[in-house]
């Protein structure tokens, strides 16, 4: 879907920029600037007002990644469970082919170490199901 | 006014509510109104809370926690700032627990700032400084070692301030201002946490590249070094303030001259200045470079004709020298062959003088101003049906519109002081109406967006007003009580038969205006029916062959509405210059004495008489267009100007060329060697703004305070130099100050009655009328009854203008300004503000671009019937097929080449909006331009240079 | 003065007053009050010659003063 039709089908909705911006990550895998630009002129916002609000998201990213991309939780229960000593391991198995991404907290607190890839979420994980789980990103 | 304090600074907005509370700080009682904070509570007995982000032009925000305070009976610390005062509260603010907070607060601060405040140029104007101290912060416990943000790279590419966020503590301040005081929204903090940084527009973006206006709200709102001007840096800290007024545009804004000995430091907006309310743009706040520019001539020079050099002379021989070519002029060709132009760009008084000098010396009425050529319909539309030649409102008025209809102006560039109000006004809800050919910023920008935007073929304007009238007439929206109680009902229903006759639908006018009816009609309904109407129009409306009746239709959409007598309604003149609305007011016209008396009423006429001793001709004379012809018949043959380029600024320069090169003596007063020099006999050096005292009366008829703040450089005030010459011309004239100058406009005009410059000093300005029936003076007109008695609807027939497109010229060229340039642009080109716009470009169709084969930026041939120029392409779809547009800022174009004699019928404004064209191709300048840029070196050598 | 340019000046007067009860008496009363005597002279002067190029409202305007 072009960046045109993403913001037109967003426009008349309150509150639509998180929305377009949403799509135009998922979509174009990026939100550049140009993207901002074309967003804030469609929605009467400054360029700058655009861009505050995708720099302060770490889901939007001004550069497109098409490398696969796990999200290895770091946050303070995860890291209680163990996930630091596997952060080595991971990152080894990830190498160049998959982004290694740390997030803080997926909600799961109870069973992490967890991590996520798109929108499936994997909990218990262990070095060997972490290094594993990087294998098949 | 001297001496060196900064602004006071009460933390949280001013709040007007109707109940009070009282409350106890530190065991003081104090009521303020209810809503107000704990913190402006806390100010106004006198207190002081340390705080950061908290400043009182901006909502409160409550991020820097300095300002915490205890309250019995509430839980914790709650920053003062966003707590509301309440009644019974009891405030603590200096406790040893608060004490111990906020230094930990301000040792986090001080971790990641430099220690540089010996060397640093803020040093003793910085608030993070004064609140260090303030909560007395010894030592940062942290070290310095870790990570921090002072190696950032500061960004100077604004050429007025710098952007250093190695000294920056994100508070927010500047985004803020950028947001609710100028409303460009150009700031953001970038990325979260410990990267948040403030950033001008996006990533890449730096203060230049960014939508930054350079207004300097943000650099104003710095509580450090981060955001500063250059001019501190280079200079070092001012150490006294004047206030006075800005010498750009209408709105008037007040500063303060913030100066180092003789050097000027900073302009900084007055915060307690009812124009701007402490706000300002580049133009007023930066661009005054101007006042020291090399160019400037600070010494008298004579020259027999206009082929020789300039020969320097002092005073004495240069007022000898004029005063006998005058004496000799008018015995042998009679009083009529002299005049002068008073400029609205000087002060009352000195304008006041010019045509004293005129009338009184030269013995004729051949006094004209540059209001003939912006306002002059103004003044006519509104005192035929209002009866007062002024806008109707103050300009705080617009935070009570709930509509607003901007005709023919674009307050973004041309008045953006109170452009920002108008936003602000906007953000909050009221809905909006532009009726332009050009999509102006006002149109689609962050956080504003038109309801309607007319985009009429230039021209139009009484068509288009006539059938929004129709639609309020012919479906019943009109506001009956209203006029059958203020306005003269017979004259209403002739109007009202006039306008619902069905020729004046929007339909059957669409094929003239290009309007689409349907859009038309929902505009009208918007405006009749969406409660307070406001009418703001600039020279879009007064600039055509029927200014005066665009003017008179507004008034009269205005009446039918009932949107005349109180706040947020009114009909609102922007005036183009700083004193447009003084100059007309001092009698400038030629069929006017002050306060807009007619020349022909003897009682007036003998009011003048007896005071100047001496007989005044009961004839108007000559209009500036009017001398330029009467000087090729040989009838006129003497001219004075003070402080205006007419070469420049009037329509078809060639005829104004040949009307100057005409005239047997051209007397130029000014700071430069403008354009219209090229063709003067004697050059009278003038002084700046900030070399004089005077007054300046602005768009709202706020008469203001213009106070000296340095020496002239040329040894006198404009006042003075006129003064001489009317010496040297035989007339005993003694002023010693301006305000003998403003006694003697008081005594004389009614309006002004009660202004003196005592009661300027003492009241900051004043809104005329000043009389016994208004002693504090009138924000609002007609509030009881309009100042002719009934208000009078004039029917407005829609006549086209005679410039008509056809085969040769088929484009309409309409022209205009830009924010960074101003006028003529003998200011604002001798200043950094080029680099925002360093030449005039034509904005194009990319339609008609591309039938030309012409692309964005290519050189291109604007020619009309009287002449033609070259500048290059903006292709662009701001404006619509078949409509070019141009500004006037740059003599190397000289816009006013292409642009014809046609003028508004009643007062011969100059139809500088419509001009037929053809835009072709070019491979370099028209040869105008050649001959012109010639004429200009050889005009203006000086004998010291020419001898070389 | 360039007659040409009066007679414009004084029809496009006597056209923008054709809605006024007396658009002759009007056009008439805007000269008086806003034309300089020369030009008042001369207008009168052509329109004495045969008036070449006033419109019929103009004429009216200036028979009257």
């Amino acid at each position: 879907m072009s960046l045109d039709a993403i913001i037109e089908r967003h426009r008349g909705r309150e509150g639509p920029l998180l929305p377009i911006l949403h799509d135009v990550q998922a979509t174009v895998g990026c939100i550049d600037t140009a993207a901002e630009a074309a967003i804030a002129a469609a929605l009467n916002l400054s360029r700058a007002e655009v861009h505050g609000v995708v720099s302060f998201y770490h889901d939007f990213t001004a550069t497109a990644d098409p490398r696969p991309c796990l999200e290895l939780c770091r946050a303070e229960a995860c890291q209680a469970r163990g996930v630091e000593a596997m952060v080595a391991a991971a990152e080894a198995a990830a190498g160049d082919r998959v982004r290694l991404k740390p997030v803080y907290c997926l909600g799961l607190c109870s069973v992490g170490p967890n991590a996520r890839i798109g929108d499936t979420l994997h909990a218990r994980l262990d070095e060997a199901s972490l290094v594993a789980l990087i294998g098949q990103a | 006014m001297n001496g060196y304090t900064p602004q006071a600074d009460f933390g949280t907005p001013e709040v007007s509510a109707d109940t009070v509370v009282t409350l106890t700080i530190d065991g003081r009682a104090v009521t303020v109104p209810a809503g107000s904070s704990v913190m402006r509570a806390a100010a106004e007995c006198g207190g002081s809370i340390p705080k950061l982000c908290a400043s009182d032009n901006l909502a409160a925000f409550g991020s820097c926690r300095l300002c915490l305070v205890e309250v019995e009976g509430m839980r914790g610390t709650p920053a003062s700032c966003t707590t509301p005062a309440a009644d019974g509260m009891v405030v603590h603010t200096q406790t040893p627990r608060l004490q111990k907070l906020r230094r930990g607060v301000m040792e986090l601060y001080i971790s990641d700032h430099p220690l540089d405040c010996l060397t640093c140029s803020a040093n003793n104007d910085c608030e993070l400084q004064d609140q260090a101290a303030a909560v007395g912060l010894r030592d940062v416990r942290y070290g310095y070692e870790g990570a921090s943000h002072l190696g950032a790279e500061a960004d100077t590419s604004n050429p007025y301030f710098d952007f250093d966020p190695s000294k920056c503590i994100v508070c927010s301040r500047c985004v803020r201002a950028c947001d609710e005081v100028q409303g460009t929204f150009a700031l953001t903090i970038d990325g979260r946490g410990f990267a948040s940084q403030v950033s001008a527009g996006q990533a890449g973006d730096d203060f230049l590249s960014s939508e930054c206006v350079s207004c300097g709200a943000c650099v104003q709102a710095c509580p450090t070094a981060t955001l500063q001007e250059k001019a501190v840096k280079q200079i070092g800290l001012p150490e006294r303030a004047v206030v006075t007024t800005c010498a750009y545009c209408g709105v008037g804004c007040t500063f303060r001259a913030e100066m180092r000995g003789q050097q000027l430091v900073r302009m900084v907006p007055w915060k307690d200045g009812k124009a701007n309310r402490g706000h300002s743009c580049v133009k007023g706040r930066f661009a005054w470079g101007y006042a020291h520019h090399q160019d400037r001539i600070t010494s008298p020079m004579i020259r027999d004709s206009v082929d020789q050099p300039w020969r320097i002379v002092g005073w004495d021989e240069a007022l000898d020298y004029t005063a006998s070519k005058l004496a000799a002029i008018k015995a042998q060709h009679g009083a009529r062959a002299l005049g002068g132009i008073t400029s609205s760009r000087c002060t009352n008084e000195e304008t006041f003088l010019v045509q004293k000098l005129v009338r009184a010396g030269f013995g004729s009425n051949n006094v004209d101003t540059c209001a003939r050529v912006c306002h002059s319909p103004t003044g006519y539309g509104l005192k035929t049906t209002f009866g007062t030649s002024a806008g109707t409102q103050d300009f705080d008025s617009v935070m009570d519109a709930d509509v607003i209809m901007v005709i023919g102006a674009n307050p973004t560039d041309a008045h953006p002081v109170f452009a920002s109000r108008m936003k602000r006004r906007l953000r909050k809800g009221a809905k909006l109406i532009v009726i332009d050919p050009r999509r102006i910023d006002l149109v689609h920008s962050p956080h504003v967006e038109a309801a309607h935007h007319l985009a009429l073929q230039p021209g139009t304007n009484v068509a288009v007003l006539t059938a929004l009238a129709h639609v309020i007439v012919s479906e019943g929206l009109a506001d009956e009580a209203f006029i059958r109680e203020r306005c003269d009902w017979d004259e209403y229903q002739d109007w009202a038969r006039f306008v619902a006759d069905a020729r004046h639908s929007p339909e059957a006018l669409e094929p003239v205006t290009r309007v689409p009816a349907g859009e038309l009609r929902a505009a009208a309904r918007l405006f009749a029916t969406g409660g307070n109407g406001a009418i703001y129009y600039g020279l879009g409306v007064t600039e055509h062959s029927q200014g005066s009746s665009t003017v008179m239709a507004i008034a009269n959409l205005a009446m039918a509405t009932g949107n005349i007598g109180r706040r947020g309604v009114g009909v609102n003149p922007l005036r183009g210059q700083n004193n447009v609305q003084g100059a007309c007011d001092m009698g400038s016209f030629p069929h006017e004495l002050s306060g807009y008396r007619h020349i022909s009423d003897a009682g007036v006429r003998a009011l003048f008489e007896g005071d100047w001793g001496v007989t005044l001709d009961p004839e108007p004379g000559l209009r500036i267009p009017n001398m330029l012809d009467a000087a090729l018949d040989g009838s006129f043959r003497a001219l004075y100007i003070q402080g205006e380029d007419i070469l420049q600024s009037d329509p078809n320069t060639h005829h104004v060329a040949a009307g100057l090169a005409a005239m047997e003596l051209v007397i130029v007063h000014d700071l430069f060697l403008n354009e219209t020099a090229n063709y003067a006999h004697v050059f009278l050096p003038g002084s700046t703004f900030l070399e004089k005292n005077g007054t300046f009366t602005n768009a709202e008829r706020r008469i203001q305070p213009v106070r000296k703040v340095m020496e002239p450089a040329n040894g006198l005030e404009d006042w003075q130099v006129t003064q001489a010459l009317a010496n040297a011309l035989g007339l005993d004239w003694n002023y010693t100050h301006p305000s003998e100058i403003l006694d003697e406009i008081a005594r004389l005009t009614p309006t002004f009655a009660g202004v003196s410059w005592e009661r300027l000093e003492l009241d900051g300005s004043l809104q005329w009328p000043v009389n016994a029936d208004h002693p504090d003076g009138s924000p609002i007109m007609h509030e009881a009854g309009f100042v002719r008695g009934k208000g009078k609807f004039v029917v407005t027939d829609y006549v086209p203008t005679d410039e008509k497109t056809g085969p040769r010229f088929p484009l309409l060229l309409t022209t205009g300004r830009i924010l960074s340039q101003y006028n003529v642009g003998a200011q604002t080109r001798r200043t950094a503000n080029s680099i925002w716009h360093g030449e005039d470009v034509l904005e194009i169709h990319a339609s008609d671009a591309e039938n030309r084969g012409i692309g964005d930026g290519d050189w291109v041939r604007l020619t009309s019937r009287t002449g033609e120029t070259t500048l290059r392409a903006d292709v662009t779809d701001r404006v619509a097929p078949g409509v070019v547009y141009t500004t006037f800022h740059h003599p190397a174009t000289q816009a006013n080449v292409v642009t014809t004699e046609y003028s508004d019928w009643a007062t011969n404004c100059p139809e500088y909006k419509v001009t037929a064209v053809q835009v072709s191709l070019s491979n370099g300048p028209s040869e105008w331009q050649e001959e012109y840029a010639d004429l200009t070196a050889r005009a203006r050598r000086i004998a010291a240079e020419a001898a070389e | 003065m360039e007659i040409e340019r009066l007679v414009y000046m004084a029809n496009q007067i006597g056209r923008n007053l054709a809605t006024e009860d007396n658009p002759a008496a009007a056009t008439a009363d805007h000269i008086r009050l806003f034309w300089d005597p020369r030009m008042k002279a001369a207008i009168a002067a052509h329109f004495v010659a045969g008036g070449e190029g006033l419109d019929a409202v103009v004429r009216d305007a200036l028979t009257g003063s």
